[in-house]
């Protein structure tokens, strides 16, 4: 314990308050404030955060960009991007400030540190900051440099400076590092909170909690029961307004390289021996690690890339994606990607996983299915377990989040008829508490200051060098992009891709 | 004896659910409606026991929903009219905290028997991507000496595995009672004790009586908790911490009980003599704690503003700095209090000093 924190007395009038946590007094600094992401997630976040009691009441925000604009238009922005706000958000309009400004120019960054001592003289804050990039991941190196000329990137005694960015980090391997580096060069690692709001998901959390805090499928979590992984993240919508940004980026970059990667490390991943950050994110990394990275010879056999065309979702016509604004007519973008992967270590050694997200797709589902191996003797005739399918465990992660077990049952009735039941259980028809949106629960957790659903350098590095031999393969033309009909679950390749194994994709 | 309707056996009727109030965060609530109901007068225990399953037998083939249940609620109670209240409640709560309700009701000094009713709810989730959920609640009204003797008429409906919590409305169960011993935690409301401040004192004394034996859950308390909340946080900002140890005087208004818990927590947490304690009857909750340290003053304040439906929180230094927070008024509804005190079925020893210094207040 440091002198400081010994001289500070305890809040006793906290005590017992401490099984729900709340951020302590501070500063949230936005850079990007008069951006979308501010307005549409960050804000209303904040406000709901400041509606469940979880601000303090010494909070401020400071919104940073380049959009010229006064203290009192960006109080109005505040106030427009949560309409039907609760009286505690007028109260941290009230506190906050704003500051226009180029991220190049060093006027800008002394202007904030100005204005974060008189917040901090004013309202009591302490020196807790929390700077979050809301920008284009292009400005985070040069934000980060910034910062740091002016003594913001180090914490004041007593204090912490907190640096939040997030998704992509990086296009590829080499930027993901360059980008790493501009990073290091003035915050340590232990300062730095990567967003995958996936990670904020309260039933990506739950398989954590059904893997670590249950005897009874932990010593079947492994290759001697499990005959295969599927992962599926699945939507139904297409690339809507985003069409500019999709050509870009693919559903390798998109989803694979983070949100996938997340979902497989935390089913993959050994029991950590404590669950608190580095003990969970030391696991995840070790599990990504033993991911076989793909080799360019076999990558015709194990990965497919697809791009949707027309068709009918959800009872509607929907337009290809090549007929979708802001898309190349001859776009090479895949819009839907089927993988077999395979882990190398002690649990899942010859497990193959099998991964496919896409767009357009029938029905908007992210789950992790275990499959289970058949039983080695089936004693009934064959008649009698005609209905019958391997155990299956599946983690629905969104929507209706829960847990299903199928298993064989005896259909009632005087012949011995064994079929499929469920054993469902729904996240949402158990617990009273309307769970915190992604943002939310990551917001807080940065201003707290627990990393452990944020993602760590060495996550990002493991899960770009996976990803990466795909990326060069089809950037150089050496697979074919496939066409998938809207509203089915992927081109025919996808099936093979499963089918040579003998093995079949979940109807999720 | 069975059909589908509302269940209008022991004069029980489901009133509304409580709302969500005004600002709070909204909750995915649904009105639960009953699906199948059995009643019948002068039962045995044993057809009770077997209508629970012939219910769901016949809700099997018409619906799709699952039945969950995450604990017991035994709710005790001899007043009708705290009953309606209260099962509108558990209803609301049902459809997202599920459990097997039981309600109890003793009526010892009537003809001998047992009337009961057994009926099945379904609660439709908001999302249509989610699964309704299946409920069951049992009423039983239990006259004669076996009124005496509710342990051996509730054991056989507590789920096994599962928390069984019993819930006291009313007056507060005799601690020696062999039915508490079905129960993992009570839950009881101190804002109901009273009229007078010795019958405060008297409920204080055995509520510490029953914590002794396990968790006890008070409503009042975690209706309250918003408040002490907020003026915890006036506290945390580094400058504002030091007054803690140096406090000379806290007002508290509020209604007999609330207002003596909140007087209770502070004296025993700051350490406080009573003296320095001015606690005022009033309407609304009002709480404002004096301090001096070193040159400094500070007055922290948490109160509701006159037709106003927000709390305010602010602390004021002298030298000028000041810090406020508002939040809209929190919900203090019995569903809220009631999912709350479920949620965190654990003794509070916080809890237990405030009752402690709250009975001497009361004295």
């Amino acid at each position: 314990m440091s002198a400081h924190a010994a001289a500070l007395p305890a809040n006793t009038l906290a005590e017992g308050l401490d099984t729900v946590r709340r951020a302590p007094p501070g500063v949230l600094v936005v850079f990007g404030a008069s951006g979308d992401l501010t307005h549409r997630k960050l804000l209303p976040a904040l406000e709901r955060l400041s509606r469940r009691r979880l601000l303090p009441a010494a909070f401020a925000i400071v919104g940073v960009a380049r959009t010229e604009m006064s203290d009192d238009e960006f109080r109005d922005l505040m106030a427009d991007a949560v309409p039907n706000a609760g009286p505690g958000w007028s109260e941290i309009i009230k506190n906050s400030a704003y500051i226009a400004g180029e991220y190049a120019h060093p006027d800008t960054f002394s202007a904030l540190r100005d204005k974060l001592q008189e917040i901090e003289a004013n309202l009591g804050t302490g020196a807790n900051r929390t700077y979050y990039l809301a920008t284009i991941p292009e400005v985070f190196g040069e934000v980060a440099r910034a910062l740091g000329r002016v003594g913001l990137n180090k914490p004041e005694p007593g204090g912490s400076a907190r640096l939040v960015i997030e998704k992509p980090f990086g296009r590829d391997i080499d930027t993901a590092r360059q980008l790493d580096a501009a990073l290091h060069e003035v915050f340590e690692e232990d300062q730095i909170y990567r967003i995958d709001h996936y990670l904020g998901k309260e039933t990506v959390q739950n398989v954590l909690a059904l893997r670590f805090a249950n005897a009874i499928f932990e010593p079947l979590w492994s290759r001697n029961y499990i005959d295969h992984v599927q992962i599926t993240v699945a939507e139904t919508v297409g690339v809507e307004k985003r069409g500019n940004f999709y050509e870009t980026a693919g559903a390798l970059r998109d989803i694979v390289q983070n949100h996938v990667m997340q979902v497989l490390s935390l089913t993959l991943m050994e029991p950590p021996g404590s669950i608190d950050a580095q003990g969970i994110r030391d696991e995840k990394v070790k599990a990504l690690r033993s991911v076989v990275v793909p080799k360019p010879a076999e990558i015709p056999n194990i990965a497919v890339r697809a791009q949707y065309d027309s068709g009918w979702v959800e009872g509607n016509a929907v337009p290809g994606y090549r007929q979708e604004d802001g898309v190349s007519p001859q776009s090479q973008t895949e819009t839907y990607v089927a993988l077999k992967l395979a882990c190398d270590n002690w649990r899942w050694a010859g497990v193959p996983i099998y991964v496919r997200t896409g767009k357009r797709l029938p029905k908007r589902v992210t789950e992790v299915a275990l499959q289970f191996k058949a039983v080695p003797h089936l004693a009934f005739p064959q008649d009698a377990a005609r209905g019958l399918n391997p155990n299956a465990l599946v983690m629905r992660i969104q929507p209706d989040e829960g847990v299903t077990l199928r298993f064989g049952a005896k259909v009632p009735g005087q012949a011995f008829m064994v079929r499929d039941v469920l054993m469902d259980f729904s996240y949402g028809a158990a617990f009273l508490e309307e769970p915190p949106d992604a943002y939310e629960r990551l917001l807080l957790d940065a201003m707290v200051g627990d990393p452990t659903l944020f993602i760590r350098s060495d996550e990002v590095d493991t899960a770009w060098t996976i990803v990466q031999p795909l990326l060069d393969t089809w950037g150089s033309g050496g697979a074919p992009l496939s066409g998938y009909a809207s509203g089915t679950w992927g081109p025919r390749q996808a099936d093979t891709l499963i089918e040579r194994d003998g093995r079949q994709w979940r109807v999720p | 004896m069975s059909g589908t309707g509302k269940p209008a056996n022991l004069d029980l009727a489901p009133a509304a659910p409580a709302g969500t109030p005004e600002g709070s965060v909204p909750q995915p609530a649904r009105e639960a409606q009953p699906v199948h109901t059995w009643e019948k007068t002068n039962a045995g225990l044993g057809e009770v026991i077997e209508a629970l399953p012939d219910l769901r037998r016949q809700s099997a083939g018409q619906e799709t929903a699952t039945r969950t249940a995450v604990m017991t609620l035994l709710m005790v109670t001899s007043n009708a009219d705290d009953s309606e209240d209260c099962l509108a409640s558990v209803r609301s709560l049902g459809a997202h905290h599920p459990c097997r309700v039981v309600v109890l009701r003793p009526e010892p000094d009537t003809i001998p028997g047992l009337d009961a009713s057994a009926s099945l709810w379904r609660a439709d989730p908001p999302s249509r991507e989610a699964h309704p959920v299946l409920f069951e609640e049992v009423q039983l009204r239990v006259r004669g000496q076996a009124a005496s003797h509710l342990s051996s008429i509730a054991g056989p409906f507590v789920l096994a595995d599962l928390p069984a919590v019993m819930w006291f409305p009313g007056a507060l169960p005799d601690p020696a009672d062999p039915l508490l011993k079905l129960a993992n935690a009570i839950v009881v409301d101190t804002r109901n004790l009273g009229p007078s401040r010795s019958d405060l004192a008297h409920a204080y004394r055995t509520l510490l009586e029953l914590a002794n034996h396990q968790p006890v859950v008070d409503l009042s308390w975690v209706r309250l908790q918003p408040w002490r909340e907020l003026l915890a946080g006036l506290f945390e900002p580094e400058r504002s911490r030091h007054f803690l140890q140096d406090v000379n005087a806290v007002h508290v208004k509020g209604k007999l009980g609330p207002r003596h818990m909140l007087g209770g927590w502070l004296m025993s947490q700051l350490d406080l003599r009573t003296r320095e304690l001015h606690l005022e009857d009033a309407k609304h909750v009002d709480i404002v704690v004096e301090a001096k340290h070193a040159d400094e003053t500070g007055t922290f304040q948490v109160s509701r503003d006159a037709g106003s439906r927000a709390v305010w929180a602010k602390a004021t230094l002298s030298g000028g700095t000041s810090h406020s927070q508002a939040l809209p008024l929190p919900d203090d509804s019995l569903t809220s209090a009631l999912a709350g005190a479920v949620s965190n079925l654990r003794a509070d020893k916080v809890w237990e000093h405030a009752l402690v210094a709250a009975a001497t207040l009361a004295s």
